[in-house]
């Protein structure tokens, strides 16, 4: 079986087709962050508490709020996602710094008793807020760190149009996927996170995949023009391009539908990344390169060549 | 040719025989967040200890706390350095039930003091001064009492030197009187005996405190001269007077602790995440390699045993690094799984290329894997690259899940090059002369 028998599709100029939506779903990523006053972060990143309650029975969501609001601030009540089981509920409360992290579980179970006996704390988790801190320090300093040594890494191996190309679409990615969850009201958690670098991973290696090509295919022929050049490496490389996202696609699909609650953010993030990033390594990857190596290389022979 | 390529087999079968044993030996075991359990993070108040001692100060600090938690009896609970700053310890209890005890364990000083009283009990700070003529003297200072249940502290004036302090101490136990309440012994140490039995002998019939913590624990009239034991009574229960006992064997914490995060997942959530994780990581495994079966005809099968021999080699890895499997972990399983198809995927698509442009079976084969490796370094380069920046200003979850990743690309890239292609040879040495690749391919594209 063959997916593509000798494909030669014009990627390139077909660009905008792509490029104006995905400039489309980054402004509305952005503009709902900046409508919501920043992201949706979970309790890893902005310290508080979190329980997650099974109730024996419909949970009384309302009288769960406002038993726990009367004793705690910032308190949010919500049904856990995802499960077939619709009786869990998810506490989180804010932190503050009078407040004794030990008693803090003892309040929230004082709360619910005056409601009913008859729960039980799946899930107890308090951060607080120096960790968190620390956490978002980290997690900026870690992204900041993993892409400026791969931008140094793939400047070494190509050039350096093609490695901005690359770290270039892998931001885009991720802010996409970071609209989308603002967007989606999902929560920036530490899984979220894990999630985000795994579709990193993903997006550079399917964009080197490409430029791989593409360099191979310059060396061979130097004077053709490079837009026709990466044209044909991404017909060349479209089989392996399809089939493995496919396949990936299969397997965070499963993880999204049978995984549970503890996986949907992860395997969300996921199955958004890996849509957004295949496409991000043909319609936004390689015109950078393109427009790169016109603004700076100019068309020479030497363009792509080490 | 065939000898090697047996030699070669031999070494594949040899080292996933090593994999399956290490597994075999050493399971790998699961983080809290999959079989349930508690997990703190505490911070050593290090402030105003110099930059060369705050390490010692928390080394000690966490030998302490084994200690206690060893005393207490919870097994498997490991409690390690963590974080950038060296001065946090994260513990990890296995399913509790009374978390409250191991946390009072955990975060009390177990500092102990035995004062002389000068004065009390007062409501108040204020009814103390005013009995002094309005300020407690130099030489004396407040201490207050534990809380009652109902809240209420009484306040004492107390000699500010102590006549014993913690490191007097030699050992202590928990006995039951005569009265069947619980009781905490303690013997002291030669020199502070000798202290102790001066000071007993001069103070007949008055008042000491003896001060836990800065709280007052009891004022026990002196009746007797004393020598180099004394006992601590008015705990509630037999566990809170062993609880102390432990807390004043252990020593006192060099610094005090303070709780900065909890996170307790319970067992039957723990499980059932463990469990629909797999539930659905097989599904789409099977979904996968029904696929490259399909697609690929015999060199999905080919694949497929590369793919189960990198999942084999994987976990053995992990589990001789000591790694505990946590939901970030198993991110890093799933990108691996991920790069793995990937690599077959190129490595095929590649092939089929030079098969279309009319090489040889063989030729086509070499070519394929030489020009899809240099493909794959590239990748794989640069994924560890990330890998190692992640790691290096990443925190702990982060660490995991790009140790997890950069062990996975090691081991992709032994099973995906050298053993796929010891298989197609395989494949073309049974065929003899006339071989063809099963790729999946339609048929008339291949020469031989």
């Amino acid at each position: 079986m063959e997916l593509f028998r000798n494909a030669n599709f014009d990627f390139l100029g077909k660009k905008w087709w792509f490029i104006l939506p995905s400039l489309a779903l980054i402004s509305a990523g952005v503009g709902s962050i900046v409508v919501q006053h920043g992201l949706l972060y979970g309790i890893d990143f902005k310290g508080g508490t979190q329980t997650e309650i099974r109730w024996d029975g419909i949970p009384p969501i309302g009288n769960i709020r406002s038993a726990i609001s009367a004793k705690l601030q910032g308190v949010t009540v919500v049904a856990a996602h995802g499960t077939g089981s619709s009786n869990e509920v998810i506490v989180s409360t804010a932190l503050s710094p009078q407040e004794n992290v030990v008693a803090v579980r003892q309040t929230i179970e004082n709360a619910l008793s005056t409601i009913s006996t008859r729960y039980s704390i799946l899930d107890f988790q308090v951060i607080g807020p120096q960790v968190s801190e620390d956490l978002r320090h980290q997690a900026v300093m870690a992204t900041a760190g993993a892409s400026g040594g791969m931008l140094l890494y793939l400047s070494y191996r190509f050039r350096l149009g093609y490695a901005v190309a690359a770290v270039l679409a892998m931001g885009h990615d991720a802010v996409i996927t970071i609209g989308l969850f603002s967007l989606l009201h999902q929560e920036i958690s530490l899984t979220v996170v894990a999630a985000l670098l795994t579709l990193i991973g993903y997006s550079m290696n399917d964009t080197i995949v490409v430029f791989d090509r593409v360099r191979e295919n310059r060396r061979a022929q130097p004077r053709a023009p490079l837009i026709s050049v990466i044209n044909r490496s991404i017909n060349q490389t479209l089989g392996r391009t399809v089939l493995t996202s496919g396949l990936t696609l299969l397997t965070a699909l499963s993880l999204l539908l049978f995984g549970g609650s503890v996986l949907h953010g992860f395997s969300l993030v996921l199955v958004i990344g890996i849509v957004v990033g295949t496409f991000s390594s043909v319609y936004i990857a390689s015109p950078i390169l393109l427009a790169w190596d016109r603004r700076f290389d100019g068309e020479t022979l030497a363009g792509g060549l080490r | 040719m065939n000898k090697t390529l047996v030699r070669k087999s031999l070494l594949i079968v040899a080292i996933a025989l090593a994999a399956a044993l290490v597994l075999l030996r050493r399971p790998l075991s699961l983080g809290l967040d999959l079989r349930g359990g508690t997990s703190l993070i505490l911070r050593v108040n290090v402030e105003g200890t110099s930059t060369d001692r705050i390490r010692e100060v928390v080394e000690q600090t966490r030998q302490i706390l084994e200690s206690r938690i060893n005393a207490y009896g919870v097994s498997e609970t490991s409690i390690q350095l963590y974080g950038s700053q060296g001065n946090e310890l994260l513990v990890q209890v296995p399913g509790v039930s009374d978390l409250s005890r191991v946390k009072d364990l955990l975060q009390s000083r177990g500092v102990l003091e035995w004062y002389s009283v000068e004065g009390g009990p007062y409501r108040s700070p204020a009814d103390a001064a005013a009995e002094f003529g309005g300020v407690v003297p130099y030489s004396d200072k407040l201490v207050a009492t534990r809380p009652s249940p109902s809240g209420e502290r009484m306040w004492y004036v107390v000699r500010s030197q102590p006549v014993i302090r913690g490191t007097d101490l030699r050992d202590a136990r928990t006995s039951v009187d005569s009265t069947e309440q619980p009781v905490t012994t303690f013997n002291l140490t030669t020199d502070a005996a000798k202290r102790f039995q001066k000071y007993t002998a001069d103070s007949i019939g008055k008042r000491s405190a003896i001060v836990l913590d800065d709280e007052i624990l009891s004022v026990p009239v002196i009746e007797d001269v004393i020598r180099d034991s004394g006992e601590i009574r008015g705990a509630k229960t037999v566990q809170e007077s062993q609880d102390l006992a432990v807390k004043l064997r252990s020593g006192a914490l060099p610094a005090s602790i303070e709780l900065m995060q909890q996170h307790t997942v319970e067992a039957s959530l723990g499980a059932d995440s463990m469990h629909r994780g797999l539930e659905a990581g097989s599904a789409g495994l099977v979904a996968v390699v029904a696929t490259m079966l399909l697609y690929y005809r015999w060199a999905g099968a080919n694949a497929t045993l590369a793919l189960a021999l990198n999942g084999l080699l994987l976990l053995a890895a992990l589990s001789c690094f000591g790694a505990v499997l946590t939901m970030p972990g198993i991110a890093g399983v799933v990108l691996t799984i991920g790069m793995a198809v990937d690599s077959n995927v190129l490595i095929f698509e590649r092939i089929r290329e030079e098969l279309k442009a009319g090489k040889s079976v063989r030729t086509a084969l070499t070519a394929g894997f030489s020009k899809a490796f240099a493909t794959l370094i590239d990748t794989h380069v640069t994924t560890v690259v990330s890998c190692v920046l992640l790691f290096l200003f990443g925190t702990p979850p982060v660490k995991g899940f790009a140790t997890t990743l950069v062990l996975g690309l090691i081991t992709n890239l032994f099973t995906s090059v050298f053993v796929s292609r010891v298989a197609f040879d395989w494949e073309l040495a049974m065929q003899g002369r006339a071989a063809r690749l099963s790729l999946g391919m339609s048929g008339s594209a291949q020469t031989s």
